[in-house]
């Protein structure tokens, strides 16, 4: 099969016939064969790698203990940087989840191509990546155990459920968007795991029949999940767009310098798909070659991403040009000072490393042999990553550490109790992928089929149209 | 599907699957199913199946989730904690509307799932008569129960129509 792997070396062309998606070679039966091999047992170094990360998390659940142990004290926070790298890390992992369901719902209501091998990748991060986030208000709390006090129900302690502030709509809204995902997961895994059942056998066949709920791929099996699945798609869409306005509002409905400003949503929402879309390509370019997957995901798939990142990319610094247009155009001193804080503070050199990491170098991808090299790529996303938790960090942390009061400035030092948990989160949330790359077909068989099928029927009318 | 032989078509392409199934359903066969490995618009159409039930239910529950979003947000800031938070008044149906919106989709999407659940009655523990493992592969198929003495010209019709296997069973 390797022999025939399509690869991008020309230009684009966008005839069906020149799309060297994963159709020209590539049969239904050939499809599930190349899937389900990447599910088969792995060698040391999956086990080593899988160690290495059980390591990094393992070191973030101490950090975590110790910060549990011995006080919110042993952590960075101080007045008035009340929220910062926990929250940073909030913001950041619920926007990583964002790319995924952008790729398998909006794009699914576009009848995008393209997505059908990205999707499933992406939406197992989204769902590790939301459970991660859950993660980080618990841990900001300090007190982890009264985490029930946070919920919205009626107490003996008078602490009234107040549905006005924009912390109740967050655990609304992430806790929504969670569940979501997972249906939307679970029920667009039904086929695939029906035909990873019939293709193995042992624990794992049980696993997959479990998973499959019976599937037997019926037409009134498909009738309804093509309805259910098409209107969570509906659902979704509009979801994904509300999860990360409300987390924006946690800040915009502050009266902060830095924060109080209506393009939050727009911008929190752009920057969360974007981060996404960076993360997809830093856990799919490494896994497509680990798992053998370069049949399925080819160069033309990613040449897509990256095109789609590149948009964001472009949304993302408008949004810092308008933030700051604005900041100006206010006349409003405080917000002045906190905007040339930001650039010239202390905290400088993270803006100026958001703006490199986020704006200059993804214009890179401007470039198509860029695009098409998955290893410049990889390195591309590695700086999105860096530059979105950048970003987040500098709008959270570094507009409370100049507020009003010139009196009260104070800079948020991490410690390295909040650097492991983080680093700590990334091991564990790149764990769980790992692990699930081998427990479920990471690529959406059904889907790629389907696609299959699109791409020999716009042969075939090309042909006839030739013919006439 | 009802008593009688069940002949089964195997086919490597939609098109001669959805072939199969007109020409059955012209030969008024009432009873014709199909197994595909990915879903078919075109096999839908042919059988005469499209919309789903399901719909009802993500509607009703959608309603019920905003429905039950303003009442927990009304009924518990209005009556049970009457508190001025920020000046705001106590029943302020903006910020309401966020918590109803996310209980509507949280509800619908549920609801979704259930009727899902119901209507394509999972888990199905048992194979659907004519189920073949290779329908989740590569290999589309046309189940057709015949009454007695059909089956030959069903057989006929699915062979004609392009299946590359046909075999029987006893439903």
């Amino acid at each position: 099969m390797s022999a025939t792997r399509p690869e991008l070396d020309g230009a684009i062309d966008r005839t069906p016939d020149a799309i060297p998606a994963p159709g020209a070679p590539i049969g239904n039966a050939d499809v599930n064969r190349v899937v389900l091999r990447a599910l088969a047992p792995p060698g040391l170094r999956f086990y080593a790698f899988l160690a290495f990360l059980a390591a990094g998390t393992a070191a973030g659940g101490f950090a975590w203990y110790h910060q549990i142990y011995s006080g919110l004290g042993v952590t960075g926070l101080r007045q008035p940087t009340m929220w910062a790298v926990y929250i940073t890390d909030f913001v950041f992992w619920v926007g990583i989840g964002h790319a995924g369901t952008l790729i398998s719902a909006i794009l699914y209501l576009f009848r995008s191509r393209w997505r059908t091998p990205v999707y499933r990748a992406a939406e197992t991060m989204t769902i590790f990546a939301i459970a991660t986030a859950g993660l980080f208000p618990l841990i900001h709390l300090g007190r982890v155990w009264f985490f029930y006090w946070l919920l919205p129900y009626p107490n003996e302690r008078w602490l009234q459920p107040n549905f006005r502030s924009p912390l109740v709509w967050d655990a609304f809204a992430v806790s929504t968007y969670f569940t979501v995902s997972i249906v939307f997961y679970l029920i667009g895994l039904m086929p695939d795991a029906a035909a990873a059942r019939e293709g193995t056998t042992g624990w794992r066949r049980r696993l997959y029949a479990f998973l499959s709920f019976g599937w037997q791929g019926s037409d009134a099996q498909w009738r309804h999940m093509q309805t259910v699945y098409l209107l969570l798609a509906g659902f979704v869409t509009p979801l994904v767009l509300s999860v990360h306005s409300v987390v924006s509002w946690d800040f915009a409905m502050a009266q902060l310098p830095g924060w109080h400003s209506t393009i939050f949503a727009p911008y929190f929402v752009a920057g969360a798909i974007f981060s996404g879309c960076g993360m997809v390509m830093t856990l799919l370019i490494p896994t497509r070659r680990l798992l053998g997957l370069e049949d399925t995901l080819t160069a033309w798939h990613f040449d897509n991403l990256a095109k789609l990142t590149l948009g964001l990319s472009l949304v993302v610094s408008y949004s810092y040009a308008a933030e700051s247009f604005m900041a100006w155009y206010s006349a409003d001193p405080y917000e002045q000072t906190t905007f040339a804080m930001r650039y010239w503070g202390p905290y400088g050199w993270i803006f100026w490393l958001t703006i490199a990491c986020n704006s200059v170098i993804p214009l890179v991808l401007f470039s198509p042999r860029i695009r098409r090299n998955l290893r410049a790529l990889f390195v591309v996303s590695i700086f999105i990553n860096i530059g979105m938790w950048a970003e987040r960090y500098m709008l959270i942390a570094g507009s409370l550490a100049t507020s009003f009061e010139t009196a009260q400035w104070a800079f948020h030092r991490p410690t390295w109790v909040e650097v492991t948990i983080t680093a700590g989160s990334f091991c564990w949330l790149v764990m769980w992928f790992t692990l699930f790359t081998k427990l479920v077909p990471i690529v959406s068989m059904t889907e790629v089929k389907e696609g299959l099928s699109w791409l020999r029927q716009a042969r075939h009318e090309r042909a006839t149209r030739a013919a006439a | 599907m009802t008593s009688g032989v069940l002949v089964r078509g195997f086919f490597a392409g939609e098109h001669d699957c959805v072939h199969a199934i007109r020409a059955l359903r012209a030969a008024r066969y009432a009873d014709v199913r199909a197994f595909t490995p990915f879903p078919s618009g075109e096999v839908l159409d042919a059988l005469g199946l499209r919309t789903s039930p399901v719909r009802v239910w993500v509607l009703l529950g959608g309603i019920a989730g905003a429905a039950s979003g303003f009442a927990l947000t009304i009924g518990l800031s209005g009556g049970w904690y009457p508190h001025v938070t920020g000046g705001m008044p106590i029943v302020s149906i903006p910020p309401f509307v966020i918590i109803a919106f996310e209980l509507m989709i949280l509800f619908g999407s549920l609801a979704g799932a259930v009727g899902f659940v119901v209507h394509g009655r999972f888990p199905q523990l048992e194979a659907f008569p004519g189920y073949d493992p290779r329908f989740t592969d590569d290999r589309f198929g046309v189940v057709v129960a015949c009454p007695p003495g059909r089956d030959a010209d069903a057989e006929r019709l699915l062979r004609d129509a392009g299946a590359c296997e046909v075999d029987r069973a006893v439903a």
